[in-house]
């Protein structure tokens, strides 16, 4: 599933951004494309149009918006995955998630409220 | 194990495992695993070591070792657990307090699973020996016991079924004996 997301957004021509073990954001991120976080040091609000995708071992602090999230990382903060949420093995979550599909693999953590369904109740309860 | 049609609505303690295949409606405590099967409709807290749900559940689930809803199961409450796996294609909505450790907070303590109720009662008042239940009183008249609700919600389905086996004998003297219930009801 996951690979063929990256086949597709290759085929789309979507811009893919990726931040590497030495890199470093911080702050505000509004981007069309997809975002992949492969170690280094991300922190702050990410507004993504495509996926993102947390790498094993990278930590992020942030709140993170995406159609389809995938973390094999650690992520602290609010969280909405348009699509889909996926948690790898070795996932850590801290924060509450809004999500339409969401899948959790064994291993994975997960502390904080789920709120599942589509997207038009987006709860301005707050 | 409870079939697609069995229903169960009340607490339960299990020692061992439970399967649930109907409708199932309370509290429920199990020391080994339980398992909702994908018929099952529950509305109930549930409490047990593996836990696996394939059906609807509405409750709280507490897993002291691991929760799998499955692409089939629905769960909406909030939960506590050990570890936790969620199939893709399936639902949940609630608060989720993962780790170890995080279970154990919640009410499945397996050996002192009738202690809760009585735990409120005995609130250290001076006088100890008036105390023993002023509030129970009034609603049940013998205060020896404070564990009596576990045992009561089983009782009026075991009364049912044991009026089913005598009717099976003499058909005539159960339905005469309710009768005359319903009679002094009406005539009230």
């Amino acid at each position: 599933m996951e690979t063929d997301g990256q086949s597709d957004s290759k085929r789309d021509g979507q811009q893919k951004f990726t931040l590497g073990p030495n890199d470093s954001l911080e702050g505000k991120l509004t981007f069309g494309g997809h975002m992949t976080v492969n170690g280094g040091h991300a922190e702050g609000e990410f507004r993504i149009g495509g996926n993102i995708e947390i790498g094993n071992g990278t930590v992020v602090k942030a709140l993170l918006e995406a159609s389809n999230v995938t973390i094999k990382g650690e992520v602290e903060g609010r969280l909405t995955a348009r699509d889909k949420l996926t948690l790898g093995k070795q996932a850590k979550l801290n924060g509450d998630v809004q999500v339409r599909r969401l899948q959790i693999e064994d291993g994975a953590s997960l502390n904080g409220y789920v709120r599942m369904g589509d997207f038009e109740q987006q709860a301005p309860g707050s | 194990m409870l079939g697609p049609r069995d229903r169960v609505i009340g607490q339960m303690y299990i020692e061992g495992d439970l399967r649930v295949g109907g409708v199932l409606e309370g509290e429920v405590e199990v020391t080994g695993d339980l398992e909702i099967d994908d018929m099952a409709k529950v509305k109930a807290s549930l409490a047990g070591r593996d836990v696996s749900i394939r059906g609807h559940v509405n409750g709280a689930v507490v897993a002291r070792k691991r929760l799998i809803v499955a692409r089939s199961g629905s769960l909406i409450g909030d939960v506590r657990v050990e570890r936790l796996v969620i199939q893709d294609g399936a639902t949940f909505s609630g608060q989720v307090s993962m780790g170890p450790g995080a279970s154990k907070g919640a009410p499945a303590k397996p050996v002192e699973a009738p202690a809760p109720p009585p735990a409120p009662t005995p609130e250290p008042e001076p006088d100890a020996k008036v105390v023993i239940a002023p509030a129970e009183k009034p609603m049940v008249t013998a205060p020896v016991i404070p564990a009596p609700p576990v045992i009561k919600t089983p009782a009026p389905v075991a009364e049912v079924r044991v009026a089913g086996k005598d009717g099976r004998g003499k058909s005539a003297p159960p339905p005469i004996q309710r009768k005359p219930d319903k009679n002094k009801k009406k005539g009230r």
